[in-house]
C-alpha cells in the first residue's frame, strides 16, 4: 500500500514539474519506487539493472536540459493525467483480477502476489498515455515515454518466464527511449532558440 | 551461438561506426563489410538451429533467414545510396543498429522481447529523421514518430505482459480487451490508418534515405513481428473464438488499404505517394493475417516484404529526383534513370505480374473474397486506386519532350532501382524460393491457432 502511494506521489511530482531538470530528478523517485516494487519478485542483479536504467535515463534527461530554465508548464494537463490514471487503474484492476478466485491482500510493503506491481504498472501506463496525448513538446513526450516504459517494467514482472531476458530488454529499451527523447529535446530547443 | 552472431556483429559494427562516423569512406566500407559478413552468417546458419541466451530461447527459422537476408540487402542498398549519392554520416550507425535489431527480432522467441526490440528499432532512425532543423518541420515529425512508437510499443508490451500473467480460462471480455490493445499497439507502430499522421508528416520532412530505412526495413520487420507475436502470445485461440476481434483486425486492414490508396491517389509529391502506397499495402497484408488462413498469412507476409523492397526503390528514386530538381517539380529530365526506377517500383508496388509482388496480392485478394465479398471488393478498389496514383505520378514525371533527357552524372538510385526490379522479376519467375519459407511460418501460425 505504501508503494502505491509513493508511486502516485512521485508520478504527480514528475508530471507537475515545469522544468526539465526537476522532471529528471522527480523521475529518479519514480524509478526508485518501481525498483522497490520489483525487488519483491526479482533477484538482486535484476533489481540493480532496473534501477540503473532508471537512474541513467533520468541522468540523460538532466544533461539534455543544459540549464535549469528549460521545460514545459503542464498547466491543466497535470490534472488530466492524474485523473485519467485514477479512473483507468481501478477499471483495469477489476478487468484483470476478476476471476482469479483469490482474496486480494494489500500488505503495507511486500508484494508477493504481484498486485502492487500490476496496479502501479497500470497507473504509470495510464498516466504516461495521458501525458503523451497532451504533450506539446519533446520535454513532456520524453517524460511520458519514460513513465510508460517504467509501467511496462512493472507489468513484465508478472510474466512467469524469461525474467532476466525481459529485464535486460526493457532496461535497454528505457535507455534508447531516454536517448531518443534527449536528442529530440536538444533539437527542439535549437529550433526554438533560432 | 551462431544464431545470434549476425545480430551481435551488426551491433558491434554500429558502435564502431558511431565512433568513426565523421570519416565517411571508412565508415561506409566498414558498414558494408559488416553487412556482408552478417549476410554470409545468416545464409550458412541451418534452419531450426536453436540456442539459449540468458534465459531466452533463440531459433533460426526459414522465414527468419528469408527476412534477414532481405533486411541485409536493403540495408546495403541504402548505405551505398547514402555513401555515393547523399552523404549523411549519422546514417551508417543508425542503419547498422536497425539491421542488428531486425535480425534479433527474427530469432527471438519471447513475444515481450520481440516487441521491446521492435520499439527500440523504430526509435533508432529518430536521429536520421531530423536534419536542417531550422528550415523544415523534421523535429516535429520526429517527435510525433517518437510519441506514436513509444505509445504503441508500451501498450503492446503491457497487453502481452498481462496476457502472459493471467490464469487460464479467462472471460472473453478480458481477452478481447487485451487483443484490442495489441492490435491498436501494432496499428500505431505500423502507421495504419487512422494512426498514420506521424508517417504523413515524416513523408514530407524526413530525408528520403531515412524514410526508406523506416518503410523499407523497419515496417516489414514490424509486420513480421506482429505475426510472430500473435503466434507466440497464446492469444490466437481466443481471437478465433471471438469473431468481433477478427472483424476488428479486418476493419483496420481494410480501412488502411482503401484509405491509403485514396490518399496516394491524391498525393501531390512522390514521397507522399510512396508512403501512402506502403500504408495501403500494409492494410492488405493485415487483411491477409485477419483471415487467419494459410493463403492469407502467406500473402500478407509476402506483401509486407515486397512492399519494403518497392518502397526502398521508389523512395531512393524520389530523393534523387527531388535533389536534382533543386526545389522545382521533379521531372524525368533531371534524372532519367531514377525516374525509370520510380516507375518500375510503382509497377511492383501495385502487385502486377510477373513480379514477385503478384502472388501475395493474389492470395490476399482471393481469400478476402472468400471471407466476404465486400472485403474482396474493397481490396480490388484499393488496387485500382493505387494503379491510378502510380500512373498519375508517372505521367507528371514524364511530362515534356524526351530531347532534354540526359543520364544523371552519378545514377546510384537508378542502378540500385534496376537491381531491385530485376530481383523482383527473378523472384516472380521462381516464386517457390520466396514463398516456401513464408509457408513454413504459416504452418506454425495455424498450429498455434488450433492447439491440440
Amino acid at each position: 500500500m505504501v508503494y502505491l502511494g509513493l508511486i502516485a506521489l512521485t508520478t504527480l511530482v514528475a508530471n507537475g514539474a515545469t522544468r526539465l531538470r526537476l522532471v529528471a530528478v522527480a523521475f529518479v523517485g519514480v524509478a526508485a519506487v518501481a525498483s522497490l516494487i520489483v525487488s519483491a519478485s526479482a533477484s538482486t542483479p535484476q533489481v540493480a539493472v532496473t534501477a540503473a536504467a532508471g537512474l541513467a535515463s533520468a541522468g540523460i534527461l538532466f544533461v539534455a536540459a543544459r540549464d535549469y530554465s528549460y521545460g514545459e508548464d503542464p498547466g491543466w494537463r497535470l490534472w488530466l493525467g492524474t485523473f485519467t490514471a485514477a479512473i483507468v487503474t481501478p477499471i483495469a484492476y477489476a478487468s484483470f483480477r476478476t476471476i482469479t478466485g483469490e482474496t486480494a491482500t494489500l500488505p503495507l510493503f511486500q508484494d508477493g502476489s504481484g498486485i502492487i506491481a500490476e496496479v502501479s504498472g497500470v497507473w504509470l501506463l495510464s498516466s504516461g498515455v495521458a501525458v503523451m496525448l497532451t504533450a506539446r513538446s519533446a520535454v513532456r513526450a520524453s517524460l511520458a515515454a519514460l513513465l510508460l516504459v517504467t509501467g511496462v517494467q512493472l507489468l513484465t514482472r508478472l510474466v512467469p518466464e524469461q525474467h532476466l531476458a525481459i529485464t535486460l530488454a526493457v532496461a535497454w529499451l528505457e535507455l534508447v527511449v531516454a536517448l531518443a527523447g534527449a536528442f529530440l529535446i536538444i533539437n527542439e530547443r535549437a529550433v526554438l532558440d533560432g | 551461438m551462431i544464431v545470434a552472431a549476425p545480430a551481435f556483429l551488426l551491433a558491434l559494427a554500429a558502435i564502431a561506426s558511431f565512433g568513426l562516423r565523421k570519416r565517411l569512406a571508412v565508415v561506409a566500407w566498414l558498414s558494408l563489410a559488416a553487412l556482408f559478413v552478417a549476410f554470409v552468417l545468416v545464409s550458412v546458419t541451418p534452419t531450426d538451429t536453436t540456442a539459449r541466451l540468458f534465459d531466452l530461447d533463440l531459433r533460426a527459422t526459414a522465414l527468419g533467414r528469408l527476412a534477414g537476408l532481405f533486411v541485409l540487402l536493403i540495408s546495403a542498398a541504402l548505405l551505398i545510396d547514402v555513401y555515393l549519392g547523399e552523404p549523411a554520416y549519422n546514417f551508417f550507425p543508425t542503419a547498422l543498429a536497425v539491421g542488428s535489431v531486425a535480425l534479433a527480432v527474427l530469432v527471438v522467441s519471447s513475444p515481450v522481447v520481440i516487441v521491446a526490440l521492435v520499439v527500440a528499432g523504430l526509435l533508432f532512425p529518430v536521429g536520421s529523421f531530423t536534419y536542417q532543423v531550422h528550415r523544415n518541420r523534421s523535429v516535429e515529425a520526429a517527435v510525433r514518430h517518437f510519441s506514436f512508437v513509444v505509445l504503441g510499443g508500451c501498450l503492446g508490451l503491457g497487453a502481452l505482459a498481462l496476457a502472459a500473467s493471467l490464469p487460464k480460462d479467462q472471460p472473453a471480455n478480458t481477452l478481447v480487451l487485451l487483443v484490442v490493445l495489441l492490435f491498436v499497439a501494432f496499428a500505431l507502430m505500423l502507421a495504419a490508418i487512422p494512426f498514420h499522421t506521424h508517417a504523413a508528416l515524416l513523408a514530407g520532412e524526413a530525408p528520403a534515405a531515412a524514410l526508406a530505412l523506416y518503410f523499407g526495413v523497419l515496417v516489414p520487420i514490424t509486420f513480421i513481428a506482429f505475426a510472430e507475436v500473435l503466434a507466440g502470445s497464446g492469444l490466437l485461440p481466443a481471437i478465433v473464438q471471438v469473431a468481433k476481434v477478427q472483424d476488428l483486425l479486418l476493419g483496420i486492414g481494410l480501412t488502411s488499404a482503401f484509405g491509403g490508396a485514396l490518399l496516394a491517389a491524391g498525393a501531390n509529391d512522390l514521397r507522399r505517394l510512396v508512403v501512402y502506397a506502403v500504408i495501403s499495402n500494409l492494410g492488405s497484408a493485415l487483411v491477409g493475417i485477419a483471415t487467419l488462413s494459410g493463403p492469407g498469412i502467406i500473402g500478407g507476409i509476402a506483401i509486407a516484404l515486397v512492399t519494403g523492397a518497392c518502397a526502398t526503390q521508389q523512395l531512393l528514386a524520389a530523393g534523387t529526383l527531388e535533389r536534382r530538381a533543386a526545389g522545382g517539380r521533379p521531372n524525368v529530365t533531371h534524372a532519367p534513370l531514377a525516374a525509370g526506377a520510380f516507375i518500375a517500383g510503382g509497377i511492383a508496388m501495385i502487385g502486377a505480374p510477373p513480379l514477385v509482388s503478384f502472388p501475395g496480392h493474389f492470395f490476399v485478394d482471393l481469400i478476402a473474397y472468400s471471407v466476404s465479398g465486400t472485403a474482396g471488393s474493397i481490396l480490388v478498389a484499393a488496387a485500382v486506386l493505387l494503379l491510378i496514383a502510380q500512373l498519375r505520378a508517372g505521367v507528371r514525371l514524364f511530362a515534356g519532350s524526351p530531347e532534354g533527357w540526359r543520364i544523371e552524372p552519378r545514377p546510384v538510385a537508378g542502378i540500385l532501382g534496376g537491381i531491385i526490379f530485376l530481383s523482383l522479376l527473378v523472384g516472380g519467375i521462381t516464386p517457390d524460393a520466396f514463398l516456401q519459407p513464408i509457408a513454413a511460418f504459416a504452418d506454425e501460425f495455424l498450429k498455434a491457432l488450433r492447439p491440440l
